[in-house]
C-alpha cells in the first residue's frame, strides 16, 4: 500500500490535525506501509496533483479547510475542488478530514472512478484547550473527537475498506458517547460535538 | 398575531436554551469550526445571540444533541448527566 497525505499547519484547527494525522503516520511506520507526506508549504495543489498523477498511490487521506466543492492545503490554497482533481482517485479510496466536502466534492470524486470516499457533509467541529496549544497530542478534551476521525484512516491504514473504516470510527464515536454519558463522567459538553461529527460523518463506495 | 409572538417567544427560548447549555463548556476551551475559526465561549454566546452562521450551527448542533435525547431508552435518560 501506498498512503499519501496533507498536513498544512497555519492555524489552530490545521495545527491540531497536523499532529493528529502525525499518529497516522506512525501507525504507517509501524506497519510498515509506505507513505508520502505532504505536510506544511508541501501541501500545496502542484504536489498532491503530480503525486497522484505519477505515484502509485492507493490511499489518500487530506486534512485541512473545506468546503462542499473544495479542500484546501497550506494558507488555503485549494489543493482541490469540483472539476479541478477530481477525476485523480480512480480505484483509490480518499478521506477528506475537512469540513462539507462531503456534500458535493465527495459525490464528484465517486461520480469519476474512486474506490471509495469518506468525509464530512457538515462543517467538522472539534474542542481545543488552551492550555494544550503548544502540545495537541496531549488535549485530553480534543481527544474524543480526533480520535473518532482518527480511526478512519487507522482502519484504512490496515488495510479495510471505505465502508470498514466508516463503521470502524462510528463504533468509537458510540463508544466515546456512552462514556461522557455515563453520570460519572466530567465534560458531557462534548457530547453534542461527538454526536454532530458523528452524524456528519459519510461514506459512499 | 398571538401566533407571531409565539414564534419569537420559542426562538428566544431556544436561544436561551443554547447559551445555558454552551456555558457548561469550560472556559479554557475554544471551539474549532472549520474554516470559521476557533472560538471562545463567549465568541460563541455572541455569535448565537446574533444567529449568524456559526451561531446557527450551534443552535443545530446543540438541537440535534436534545433531540437525539427523546429517543434514548428512559434508563438511559436516568444516567444522563447534568451539565457540567
Amino acid at each position: 500500500m501506498l498512503l499519501l497525505l496533507t498536513r498544512p499547519r497555519y492555524d489552530t484547527p490545521t495545527h491540531y490535525l497536523f499532529y493528529w494525522a502525525g499518529l497516522l503516520i506512525d501507525e504507517a511506520k509501524r506497519r510498515g506501509v509506505n507513505f508520502i507526506d505532504l505536510n506544511k508549504s508541501k501541501a500545496n495543489k502542484k504536489q498532491l496533483h503530480s503525486y497522484l498523477t505519477k505515484q502509485p498511490v492507493d490511499t489518500v487521506i487530506l486534512n485541512g479547510h473545506g468546503s462542499p466543492e473544495a479542500v484546501a492545503g497550506e494558507k488555503n490554497e485549494v489543493i482541490l475542488s469540483v472539476g479541478n482533481g477530481t477525476d485523480l482517485f480512480k480505484k483509490r479510496t480518499i478521506f477528506v478530514r475537512a469540513c462539507d466536502a462531503g456534500a458535493i466534492l465527495g459525490k464528484e470524486i465517486m461520480e469519476n472512478g474512486a474506490k471509495g470516499f469518506i468525509g464530512y457533509i457538515q462543517p467538522f467541529i472539534f474542542p481545543a484547550d488552551r492550555d494544550c496549544f503548544n502540545e495537541p497530542l496531549k488535549d485530553e478534551l480534543a481527544a474524543p473527537v480526533l480520535e473518532c476521525s482518527n480511526q478512519i484512516g487507522l482502519s484504512l491504514i490496515k488495510g479495510k475498506s471505505a465502508t470498514e473504516a466508516h463503521k470502524d470510527s462510528l463504533v468509537k464515536y458510540a463508544k466515546a458517547i456512552d462514556k461522557y454519558s455515563s453520570s460519572a463522567t466530567v465534560n458531557s459538553f462534548l457530547l453534542p460535538i461527538l454526536l454532530w461529527n458523528m452524524t456528519s460523518q459519510v461514506c459512499y463506495q | 398575531m398571538e401566533e407571531k409572538n409565539s414564534e419569537q417567544k420559542n426562538s428566544e427560548d431556544t436561544i436561551n436554551l443554547v447559551i445555558a447549555r454552551l456555558k457548561t463548556i469550560p472556559s479554557n476551551v475554544e471551539l474549532s469550526v472549520g474554516n470559521e475559526g476557533s472560538f471562545s465561549v463567549e465568541e460563541l454566546i455572541e455569535k448565537v445571540k446574533k444567529q449568524d452562521d456559526i451561531g446557527k450551527k450551534m443552535i443545530e448542533m446543540q438541537l440535534a444533541y436534545l433531540r437525539s435525547l427523546s429517543k434514548l431508552p428512559t434508563q438511559d435518560l436516568q444516567n444522563a448527566p447534568a451539565a457540567n
